[in-house]
């Protein structure tokens, strides 16, 4: 690592730059565009927020606020908990704990600095990550475990079952830094009696785990209060991926990021209530008057993302969709399959939330996070009813996509290990796929300019953005 | 008699197979430690774990699988769709790691494409992370499954009995092989480690009675060979599959001898025993995921440090080579983990990645071991 990264902590400078990024629409239109002159290296990250207007500027203060409460919980008193994106933060909310969403921070990075998180990442693989090891998690925990981040006070990874490099991430910090460690499986099916038997007792454990660790008993009253918050944030999403229905599809392309990065970490909690509120409005808005997210009348096409997204370098892919008027319709990461979505009924089971007792909420909780993403599509066979295959033709047939693309993290082994076949298979269905050997996080893999190239091309060849005779004929 | 099993740990198929075959018999594959041999034994069938070994190209394994997956299923894939596996009456395939788990997949699709290449009997097992009460008992019930499976599919039933049969003649197999692994470890050791591991993998490939019988035979020629280790450098192996015993002998080419290991296709595979009093199905899911010390098995580090120190110290090894196959991330940076500890504790390690397969990495290998030995022979091995 070079000497000048330890100069600072990476997550009081990525804290600092959010903190200033929120601020910058205080002052005058004027001042803000020549503000964007002056920060080169964030220009491009900054101004994708910024210009959604209200719900931009929201986010990045709760990026802010959230990144804040990290660095200053020891002060505060509070334990930290570092965990994944896909873990239901209301039940560490419910013990005063701080989570420190690993991917979440992993993607702070990559956007906002200016050489991503390669050093982080690095630092992983001199102390004994494999080299390709998901760079989701390595990109941030090259930070934690070289101490130039808060020091967590214990690990709580929902992982297991479904990807082994992510578990194995979390794993390894607990070895490295010596802490606590509690993993949630999961088998390999998704709903039945056995499987949600087997949530909910995974799922007491953890209740034990952290009452062990923190030394509280559960407060029963704040999680009813956090679990109802989380039941009308998920009502607020789905609301958002219901709209993406719509031809043009009225929600903005980077709100999609902006539902999983905030859900990641702010799920239970009042602030993020109100930045869906405010996202939701907008897309009505958009809705009433036939307009896309991006203000257009039209789209040019229509993507559906069957993994993730890519973040290097600056964010640049939400951007790049937005000026050929492309509408991202969601990936893997933004499907959150609560009951009462559009998309989950008739289709899935899905999850409901109910408050009434605790046994209740745990049983929420557990289905819920049972169906986070990628907990539910890819802990089985990738053609099994429900798992990726399915819901992406579902989802592709429900949208009106006209192409999908697979993005990904070189270590992302269990896609890997199926991505041909689904490919295959959508194409099969003459849906035009894509998949890129990429790296969302690193773009020593593949520079963003060689990604468009081959976006642009397939676009091109596929005649989607040009519209040719062979436009989305599967649909037909 | 070490020739017959030297011969069946260096091919995909071996005398004793074939007669088992001709003569009728069913033979299952399974890829992973995970699957309870005694349940394919009690129904009659022929256990038979599943290697990639003698795989020449990986036009097909490639072609299923994306390119950042170990080569082992690849290589198992690969063997699938040329025939080579033509022998299997049916599969297990289980999610043992990411990369394996997706063979069951891979392994149905190329056989869309290359039609006879999947077994009539094709069945996925699901095996939890951790061991709790309530993992062991999901474990349990994928095992009744797995029995009745195999029971309705070829019509010869798990019962209580068979298993139990079963389990003893596995245990009688795990109990030599436990005193082959304390001969290695001696000071004495009579045998190399290229010739044990030949020994152990050969078990994954034959008819279990007669294996037992020959490795009887082998063991009571071992009990009386004199030692095979003096003046050379007692080292051990640990981390991903490995089921080569060509790379145990390059190790051994450098001065070294093997005479330990920690592995799936080692010691792992052998040292716990079968509880033969408890109901067998419960004492089967007990044994296989409780205490197993492969690093899916997410938080269990301390445990398998403790396992794989103990055993340093007991072999007096002067080093550990900490082997990983590309990709294998559990083992690859678990690697990482323990090169820190057994080095603070005094303990020469040697961390390699390699591919699975022929050696076709052997310049290279070989040359991080010459400086492995270098540094052993002048620095000396582990500090006592």
């Amino acid at each position: 690592m070079k000497p000048e990264t330890r100069e600072y902590r990476y997550d009081w400078n990525i804290w600092t730059i959010m903190e200033n990024a929120a601020l910058v629409k205080d002052g005058t239109d004027k001042e803000y565009e020549s503000l964007l002159g002056l920060i080169p290296h964030f220009a491009d990250a900054l101004d994708i927020f910024i210009r959604q207007g209200e719900p931009g500027v929201r986010f990045i203060k709760l990026v802010a606020n959230y990144i804040r409460a990290c660095i200053e919980a020891k002060a505060l008193g509070k334990k930290t908990v570092l965990t994944s994106f896909s873990m239901a933060t209301p039940i560490l909310y419910a013990f005063d704990l701080v989570p420190i969403c690993l991917e979440a921070f992993t993607i702070f990075g990559t956007v906002v600095l200016k050489r991503g998180t390669t050093e982080f990442l690095d630092y992983c693989c001199e102390i004994g990550f494999t080299e390709t090891s998901c760079s989701s998690q390595r990109g941030a925990l090259g930070a934690y475990l070289s101490g130039l981040a808060v020091r967590p006070d214990m690990i709580v990874c929902n992982a297991p079952g479904w990807c082994d490099s992510n578990a194995n991430s979390y794993s390894f910090a607990a070895s490295y830094l010596d802490v606590p460690f509690f993993q949630l499986s999961y088998p390999p099916e998704v709903s039945g009696k056995r499987a949600r038997d087997f949530h909910r007792r995974d799922y007491l454990d953890l209740v034990a785990f952290l009452e062990e660790n923190t030394g509280r008993k559960l407060d029963i009253d704040r999680l009813r209060r956090l679990v109802s918050e989380a039941a009308r944030q998920d009502a607020l999403i789905s609301e958002i991926s219901d709209l993406q229905a719509i031809v043009p599809n009225p929600v903005p392309n980077v709100f999609e990021l902006m539902v999983y990065g905030a859900r990641s970490f702010a799920s239970g909690l009042e602030e993020l209530t109100a930045l869906l509120e405010s996202m939701v409005a907008s897309c009505r808005q958009n809705a009433r008057r036939k307009l896309s997210g991006r203000g257009t009348t039209s789209e040019s096409g229509r993507g559906l993302f069957c993994y993730i997204d890519h973040y290097t370098t600056d964010a640049r892919l939400w951007a790049w969709m937005d000026t050929r008027n492309l509408s991202h319709l969601g990936s893997i990461l933004c499907r959150y399959w609560y009951g009462e979505a559009g998309f989950v009924k008739g289709y899935d089971e899905g999850y409901t939330y109910s408050c009434a007792t605790l046994a209740d909420m745990i049983d929420s909780l557990a289905d819920m996070t049972a169906r986070m993403p990628m907990v539910k599509q890819i802990r089985g066979p990738y053609d099994a009813p429900g798992m990726w295959l399915e819901d992406n033709l579902h989802l592709a047939r429900l949208y009106q996509a006209d192409f999908v693309v697979y993005f990904s993290t070189v270590g992302c082994r269990n896609t890997w290990g199926a991505v041909k076949l689904l490919v295959r298979d959508l194409e099969r269905m003459n849906i035009p796929t894509l998949l890129l050997f990429v790296d969302a996080f690193d773009d020593r893999v593949a520079s963003w300019e060689s990604i468009t190239d081959r976006l642009e091309e397939f676009l091109h060849v596929r005649g989607i953005s040009c519209g040719g005779p062979d436009k989305a004929s599967w649909k037909a | 008699m070490i020739e017959t099993l030297r011969k069946a740990a260096r091919s995909i198929g071996n005398p004793s197979l074939q007669a088992w075959n001709e003569g009728g018999g069913k033979v299952l594959g399974y890829p992973c430690t995970f699957v309870p041999e005694e349940i394919i034994d009690a129904a009659g069938i022929l256990p038979y774990r599943l290697r990639g070994i003698t795989a020449g190209t990986m036009s097909i394994g490639d072609a299923y699988f994306g390119p950042v997956i170990c080569s082992f299923p690849k290589c198992i894939l690969q063997l699938a769709g040329q025939g080579s596996y033509g022998f299997l009456d049916g599969a297990v395939v289980v999610n043992g790691c990411d990369s394996m788990r997706r063979l069951h997949e891979c392994w149905r699709k190329a056989s869309e494409d290359i039609p006879g290449t999947l077994p009539g009997f094709f069945h996925y097992m699901g095996v939890p992370h951790k061991a709790t009460d309530y993992s062991i008992e999901w474990f349990k019930e994928e095992l009744g499954i797995l029995a009745r499976s195999i029971s309705d599919h070829f019509g010869t039933p798990v019962t209580t009995d068979s298993l139990r049969r079963s389990i003893r003649l596995f245990n009688e197999i795990r109990s030599l092989l436990s005193e082959l692994d304390e001969m290695r470890m001696s000071e004495t050791c009579p045998v190399t480690g290229s010739d044990a591991a030949s020994i152990v993998l050969a078990g994954f490939a034959m008819p279990r009675e007669e294996y037992r019988e020959t490795l009887g035979k082998v063991m009571a020629r071992l009990r009386k060979s004199k030692p095979v280790s003096d003046g050379k450098v007692r080292l051990m192996v640990v981390g991903s599959a490995s089921d080569d015993a060509d790379f145990v002998e390059l190790v051994e080419s450098t001065g070294a001898i093997v005479v330990s290991d920690c592995m799936c296709f080692g010691a792992r595979s052998f040292l716990k025993r079968v509880d033969e009093d408890a109901d067998p199905i419960e004492a089967l899911a007990e044994r296989y995921l409780g205490g197993n010390l492969c690093p899916r098995m997410f938080g269990w580090y301390k445990d398998r440090l403790a396992f794989v120190r103990d055993r340093a110290l007991r072999s007096r090894v002067d080093g550990v080579i900490l082997q990983n196959i590309r990709f294998c991330d559990l083992h690859g940076s678990e690697n990482g983990l323990l090169e820190r500890d057994l080095e603070a504790e005094g303990i020469p390690c040697m961390r390699i990645e390699r591919e699975y397969g022929p050696l076709v990495e052997t310049g290279r290998i070989k040359m991080r071991l010459d400086a492995f030995m270098e540094r052993i022979r002048t620095v000396g091995g582990r500090r006592s």
